[in-house]
């Protein structure tokens, strides 16, 4: 029997991850407080129709399903937060003007996204609907910012991208269905052979535009000043430039430095303009990721901006973080002084154990309680 | 530092002379070595030698930041997590489907006929006939491809074939061209935007020694 064990790529957390990760969705939540974000909660399982914003085949692919004995209808494990929470701004709070949403909590996916994930990430993230500004992008940005450097990430690269560009150009040639896939794929791998080959039979300069996508990498605003001369001035191509312009600029009165990559298609099939993913050193995939997915809520009956971010707790939890909890050793016993004494410690912060005669292992202990000429006292554990 | 995945083979030999254009030189051959870390003359820069299948793997979670790949590998692989942005024009072949000598294939695939294919690349041979809208069981190996059709395993493999010397061998013969292989360079994605600085000269290096190489 071997009932013990889990599926692949599903673990429990243990102490001190745990420990690692509640501290983190603390410290999180209580920064989006501060920004003003409000907390929901949406379902582990809702119907399959309303956990994707639009066609999304990927997240359908990662979506566990079931059927509901209730109605007969196919029901899904959540893969993604984020068009949860896009149902509730839509069409449960139906608020006018500007709604900030933040959320936490487990999702499912049917595989993993590597094989040094889990299928259970912890996604925690913040959203805000209803402002189409670049201002609402600098506010998520700063705010994953802070995330990541709460959870002890200070050195963390930030790359820009705005999946308009494609979207603008592939319009322009009429590409569609597979020829739309295939470039879009093609530019995601950044295989500039494959996207030779796809694009050659298109207008020469649309052509030019699509290939010289990957090649429009780097840091400086000359990324910005290359695409206006390189990229066709079809319809959207303009407007794309201009907000990234404008989001570096913000950024960079933020202290928060860019690197652009216009060929960044990566996130999410929802997303249609900005998008931006967080790296770090010592980790193989973007530690947090975002970006704008306006018109959102169609769907469900309103169209909305919006734009966000998430990121997994369970990935970030790989970060140093301390192991031991120091707490005081108290004896057992039915003393009403030594009952309050223990009571007292706990009520100001400290974590007070109760001698049972066998060692404790779950705490470290550096200190003890004990009686000193009739008072309970604490002392360093020698 | 920089660690490049490589496997052994024609992969290493036809990766030399562009390392070697990057200014860099390993210290040992995989060949007489049975170390699977190399060092090479820069500090900076070491090797890692393994199987051409796994090369993929390797960077796509970054052991390695950067890797020679097959198109072949990278196909079946699916591309997940990597960059690949340069087509190193080495190691090339075609991936072909082949047949016993005196089959009648074309006759074998009128439309909604069923075929017994034996493989290693899987997802080709089934995006390949499912163009042609032909059915086909498939049948994985791993190796020795050429002998299923001789001894009744199956009707066709689809295979690699650079000078068609085993085929003929096996009494086989190349049927239909599925696609050119050649092998890729490929990226690891976040070293791509973390080590941007050190990792794109050696890139733009080998893009100028392979379009220089095409234009000779």
């Amino acid at each position: 029997m071997r009932n013990w064990i889990l599926p692949e790529y599903i673990s429990d957390v243990l102490p001190r991850e745990a420990r690692q990760i509640e501290s983190m969705r603390r410290g999180m939540l209580d920064l989006f407080a501060c920004y003003g974000y409000e907390l929901v909660l949406p379902p582990l399982v809702e119907y399959v129709e309303s956990l994707f914003l639009h066609d999304d085949p990927a997240l359908d692919l990662k979506t566990f399903k079931l059927v509901d004995e209730l109605t007969g209808r196919q029901m899904g494990l959540r893969a993604d937060i984020t068009p949860q929470v896009a149902r509730i701004d839509a069409h449960i709070l139906n608020r006018q003007g500007t709604t900030r949403l933040c959320y936490s909590g487990s999702v499912v996916n049917t595989r993993p996204d590597g094989i040094l994930s889990t299928r259970e990430p912890r996604q925690i993230g913040a959203e805000i609907y209803g402002c189409a500004d670049i201002a609402a992008d600098v506010e998520i940005i700063e705010l994953m910012f802070e995330s990541l450097a709460l959870a002890g990430l200070k050195q963390v690269r930030l790359d820009i991208g705005h999946i308009g560009l494609f979207h603008a150009l592939a319009d322009a040639a009429g590409l569609k269905d597979d020829a739309r896939d295939q470039t879009f794929s093609a530019l995601q791998q950044k295989d500039i052979p494959t996207l030779r080959a796809v694009t050659a039979h298109l207008a020469p300069e649309l052509a030019a535009g699509l290939q010289a996508l990957p090649g429009l990498y780097g840091n400086s605003n000359d990324v910005l000043a290359r695409a206006g001369s390189l990229l066709p001035a079809v319809p959207g191509v303009t407007e794309a430039l201009t907000a990234l312009q404008q989001l570096a600029g913000a950024l960079a009165v933020r202290g928060i430095g860019v690197r652009f990559d216009l060929a960044e298609v990566r996130s999410s099939d929802y997303h249609t303009g900005l998008v931006f993913a967080a790296y770090a050193q010592g980790f193989a995939n973007a530690v947090a990721r975002g970006g704008r997915y306006d018109r959102v809520g169609e769907k469900f009956g309103r169209s909305r901006p919006a734009t966000g971010f998430s990121l997994d707790l369970r990935e970030l939890s790989r970060l140093p973080f301390p192991t031991a909890q120091s707490a005081i050793l108290a004896p057992a016993g039915d003393d009403r002084a030594l009952i309050d004494a223990v009571r007292a410690l706990r009520k100001s912060g400290e974590t007070v154990v109760i001698d049972l005669g066998v060692q404790p292992a779950e705490a470290h202990v550096d200190r003890v309680l004990r009686l000193e000429q009739g008072n309970w006292v604490v002392r360093p554990l020698v | 530092m920089i660690t490049i995945a490589l496997s052994k083979g024609r992969i290493f030999e036809e990766t030399l002379p562009l390392l070697a254009a990057a200014g860099i030189v390993p210290s040992e051959a995989p060949e007489s070595s049975r170390k699977l870390i190399i060092g090479t003359n820069r500090d900076d820069v070491r090797l890692i030698i393994v199987r051409a299948t796994d090369v993929p793997t390797y960077v796509q979670y970054g052991a390695a930041d950067l890797g020679v790949a097959g198109k072949d590998v990278l196909l079946e692989h699916g591309g997940a997590g990597v960059y690949q942005p340069l087509d190193l024009e080495i190691a090339k072949c075609s991936l072909m489907v082949a047949v016993q000598q005196g089959f009648d294939y074309l006759g074998a695939v009128q439309q909604g006929a069923r075929l017994r294919v034996a493989t290693k690349y899987t997802d080709c041979a089934r995006e390949h006939f499912a163009g042609k809208g032909v059915h086909i069981d498939l049948i994985k190996l791993y190796g020795s491809m050429e002998l299923a059709p001789l001894v009744g395993l199956a009707d066709c493999i689809v295979d690699l074939v650079s000078t068609g010397g085993t085929l003929k061998a096996n009494n086989l013969v190349a049927v239909e061209h599925v696609r050119d292989i050649s092998s890729r360079l490929i990226v690891n994605q976040a070293a791509l935007k973390l080590k941007h600085d050190q990792l794109q000269p050696i890139i733009d290096t080998f893009a100028a020694t392979v379009a220089a190489r095409h234009h000779s």
